[in-house]
């Protein structure tokens, strides 16, 4: 999976490098920024309230 | 091409597959299936895969090698997700929360700066008429406890539903609010979006508790503190733990999770009205100390 991303990013290996690093972090910021947010409202261990 | 060695010539005899040059060999994805142009006609037979061709054995160990390592990276991919949930759930929420903090501040501030509704009934110097409803979420008082520093200030919002307590600290709605007979309760989170009752437990009794509103500044002093069960919804009664008496004190109640990063308990702390202090008059004395 990882392996087969690397192989399929176009250029010599600093930029290959440079563009994994940046999809990592994109990757990160959509995980912070969107995806946890959304989830945490529906995961349990977040209901700390009575009737909540 | 792979398919030469899986076409047995028809003429070999038993004898010749089984003392073929390959056979034991290790079959593989490496290994090429081409028989040399001048080598014999052989049938290979791999040991392991009880009479199937090499080639079919070796793509499928070549597949079975690829799924394996499929799910490993699926797996550390998993671990990882996990453990930015968690840097997620300890800093993030805390930068969230603060940027809703600062909003908030901001919306008081404008709130009260502007000159107050009119109320029919004008309450009296000590006992101001009851404020107007507030929305849910949105601020209603900063609390002030000396104890955690001077810039301790979080905005504490109305309602105690996920959501609002992702903002701040909440107001359990129905309860008496600051200034009024009754308990003011409010509840915070220990840990996670911006942790405003993090060191609740450091209080000692005494220490003053500042409420402010429009106004006035509320003083409470801590009268005691307690670790009960989620369950124990009299905490949060006018008077704690007595249903149906009647308030006499104005009273505040904190209430958050008990221990740290869990929430199998809660910690609840007491205090009283002691001093109601008109804005005009300046900070009260317990702001001035430090």
């Amino acid at each position: 999976m990882y392996a087969w991303f690397y192989r399929h990013l176009p250029g010599p290996p600093r930029l290959r490098l440079t563009l994994a690093v940046i999809a990592v972090l994109a990757i990160v910021a959509l995980l912070m920024f969107v995806v946890f947010p959304a989830v945490e409202t529906v995961l349990p261990n977040g209901r700390v309230t009575l009737g909540d | 091409m792979a398919g030469a060695s899986s076409v047995p010539a028809a003429e070999d005899e038993q004898g010749t597959a089984s003392s073929g040059p390959a056979t034991g060999g290790i079959p593989g994805p490496g290994r090429p299936a081409v028989p040399a142009a001048d080598a014999p006609t052989v049938l290979v037979e791999d040991p392991a895969s009880g009479g199937e061709s090499a080639p079919a054995a070796g793509w499928r160990r070549m597949l079975a090698g690829r799924l394996a390592r499929g799910f490993g990276e699926l797996l550390i991919t998993a671990g990882i997700v996990v453990a930015l949930f968690l840097a997620y759930q300890l800093w993030v929420t805390d930068l969230f929360a603060g940027r809703t903090q600062d909003r908030l501040h901001h919306q008081l501030d404008q709130a009260w700066r502007r000159p107050p509704a009119p109320r029919a009934p004008a309450g009296d110097r000590v006992r101001p008429a009851p404020p107007p409803p507030v929305d849910l979420g949105d601020g209603l008082a900063i609390l002030r406890v000396p104890r955690f520093g001077r810039d301790y200030s979080p905005v504490v919002v109305e309602g105690v539903a996920a959501a609002d307590l992702r903002r701040g600290p909440g107001h359990i709605p129905g309860t008496a609010m600051p200034g009024q007979l009754g308990n003011f309760v409010v509840s915070g989170h220990r840990t996670t979006y911006g942790k405003p009752f993090s060191r609740l437990d450091e209080l000692k009794v005494g220490d003053p508790l500042v409420v402010e509103v429009r106004d006035r500044y509320y003083t409470y002093r801590v009268t005691g503190s307690e670790v009960v069960t989620p369950n124990r919804v009299d905490v949060t009664y006018p008077v704690p733990k007595r249903p149906g008496v009647a308030p006499a004190k104005d009273l505040i109640t904190l209430t958050t999770c008990h221990p740290k990063f869990s929430a199998s308990h809660r910690l609840i702390v007491y205090g009283e009205l002691v001093d109601t202090t008109v804005k005009s008059a300046g900070v009260p004395p317990a702001l001035r100390g430090e």
